[in-house]
């Protein structure tokens, strides 16, 4: 009976989750007409009329929006994941003065908001020159706390007679971080995935510190929500989707290795 | 081998600097240096403007401005109430949609983790127009099968004074719910299978088994998962603005603290661009999240974040 209930619970929630989502989906094929009568689910037609006008650059040039977003997102997740993982490497398998600093340091990093920081980095890439570029908004969130913790505990379970070896043969650390780490490689992939996600989402910093010119995601789909009353509705649900598409490809290709590498972090 | 310790490399700082290095430049760049920036920000005077005149310093006056600033206290209030309101009902479901999940046939679990993950990958501006056009009117959604089956007046959402705040709550509960609620299932896979044929063996009710197996197994991850909430619904920034378009709302009721800060710094209209003052509210802020923050890891013995 409890089972049946569990199910029902799960299930219930998984309709009233996902329903909006196919609702998305569903109406970006709709007319205004349609849409503002969300009972209904199905279009007249499927018309794709609003991702036409979405990539035919009247609007915003959405196809530049979304390779700047995959390559900021991507290029900052890449970059995290190195810089993290080797400070985690160090964490994990190092015995140096200073290493309660340096967790204390990530630590703060994941504690302090980081929207928190967007105000002091704006003045700070002011003053450096570098509002409007691409690279600031993309290195300044590539030393993640959360990605140094989760590589410091991924690292302390690669075991001990690896580095033992990797000294046997003269190596330097930095030579037995690169020879063990296609070791970790599902960690990797798991934390680069969930930090491309939380950079793909990042809005406040971008909006701050890029030109009207130069628009992530986040800032088109405000836009375009700014200007729904001008424009269809359509194209906006059209942009989400879009927005969702490489992280629904992302995390279902990967989701097997993430919730493996997520069940032994959890437990180390 | 004997001049070092088993699985420890050379124990000192120079050695392991390649690997340290880039995280700390990094971070001193892009973390340590703009916070000391915002700090002497925050102490400069608000009116001066041009680059060219010199600015003066005012000491700890805009902290006190700020905790005069009836406006600031009432967004702090809000998110208070958002981020509690948002940690109580997303904890609670989440892990008892995992204790659910992990009760389902292996081939089912998969599924269910990944739909109720799919909020979590979309942008928090598309939760806010979803929310808007599918929820949200007489017409919408919430209206049409919940409110009016019931026999109730048709709410007007985000028109309500009394329902935009649990508006804003929902999106968040509908945003982070499935990533919660899969860190707690592989935290649930995590606990030793021998502790569940001990409770079979002993007969142990369902909810025996949620209180005396479940709920201690992670325990620690509901911590982990209450500071990230706490940290995330403080900066939240993304889903209220596209809301409310930047705004706070009828009568400020769903002002949250971000927001605010990004009124007084860059107002519409003519408003004076106050980034001392917002600075100082940031500081405030984010330092008290961060003090709360530590001190609930701290708190709890064991677990996920360790260092």
């Amino acid at each position: 009976m409890s089972y049946l209930i569990s199910r029902i619970f799960v299930g219930w929630v998984a309709l009233i989750t996902l329903y909006p989502f196919l609702w998305m989906v569903l109406s970006s094929f709709k007319t205004n007409r349609e849409i503002y009568q969300p009972g209904h689910l199905l279009p007249q037609s499927f018309d794709p009329f609003a991702y036409r006008l979405l990539f035919s650059a009247e609007l915003i040039d959405f196809y530049e929006v979304l390779v700047r977003s995959i390559l900021l997102a991507g290029g900052q997740a890449v970059f995290a994941c190195l810089v993290t993982s080797a400070t985690g490497f160090a964490l994990a398998k190092g015995n140096f003065r200073g290493k309660s600093v340096v967790f204390l340091i990530a630590l703060l990093v994941i504690l302090y908001p980081r929207q928190a920081m967007s105000l002091s980095l704006f003045e700070w890439m002011a003053q450096m020159g570098i509002t409007g570029s691409l690279s600031g908004v993309l290195f300044s969130g590539v030393a993640s706390g959360l990605g140094v913790v989760f590589f410091a505990q991924v690292f302390r379970k690669v075991p001990d007679e690896l580095i033992d070896l990797a000294k046997v043969e003269g190596q330097s650390p930095f030579g037995a971080y690169l020879t063990l780490l296609p070791l970790v490689m599902p960690a990797l992939i798991t934390y680069g995935v969930l930090h491309f996600l939380l950079a793909w989402q990042d809005h406040l910093l971008p909006l701050l510190v890029l030109s009207s010119d130069q628009l992530t995601l986040p800032l088109a789909l405000a836009k375009l929500a700014d200007s729904s009353h001008r424009i269809p509705e359509a194209v906006g649900m059209a942009a989400g989707v879009m927005a969702m598409l490489p992280l629904l490809l992302l995390f279902g290709y990967f989701f097997r290795r993430i919730r493996t590498a997520l069940s032994e972090w959890v437990v180390s | 081998m004997s001049e070092v310790k088993a699985g420890r490399f050379w124990g000192n700082f120079p050695a392991l600097l390649p690997l340290l290095a880039p995280f700390l430049v990094f971070w001193a760049f892009f973390w340590l240096i703009p916070l000391i920036g915002g700090v002497e920000l925050a102490m400069e005077e608000s009116l001066s403007l041009s680059a060219t005149e010199p600015k003066a310093s005012t000491g700890y006056n805009n902290f006190l401005r700020v905790l005069e600033d009836a406006k600031f206290l009432h967004s702090l209030e809000n998110t208070a109430w958002f981020v509690g309101c948002t940690l109580l009902v997303t904890l609670t479901l989440g892990f008892f949609l995992a204790a659910s999940i992990f009760r389902m046939k292996r081939r089912y679990q998969s599924v269910f983790l990944f739909l109720l993950l799919i909020p979590s990958l979309a942008m928090p501006g598309t939760l806010a127009s979803l929310f808007y056009l599918f929820f949200h009117g007489k017409s919408g959604a919430l209206n049409q099968f919940l409110v009016i089956p019931l026999g109730l007046e048709p709410v007007n959402w985000m028109m309500n004074p009394a329902w935009i705040l649990p508006c804003l709550v929902a999106q968040a509960v509908w945003r982070w719910t499935g990533l919660l609620t899969l860190l707690f299932y592989c935290g649930m896979r995590a606990i030793p299978r021998w502790q569940f044929e001990v409770a079979r063996i002993e007969g142990a009710s369902p909810w025996a088994i949620v209180r005396g197996i479940l709920y201690p197994g992670v325990r620690h991850l509901l911590v982990f998962g209450g500071v990230f909430l706490l940290i995330d619904g403080v900066a939240s920034f993304s889903g209220a603005y596209n809301l409310l378009g930047g705004s706070g709302g009828v009568m400020d009721v769903g002002l949250l603290f971000v927001t605010y800060v990004y009124q007084v710094a860059f107002p519409g209209g003519g408003g004076r661009f106050d980034l001392p003052l917002a600075s100082a509210m940031c500081i405030l802020v984010a330092s008290g999240a961060a003090i709360c923050g530590f001190f609930i890891l701290r708190l709890r013995k064991g677990g996920a974040l360790r260092g």
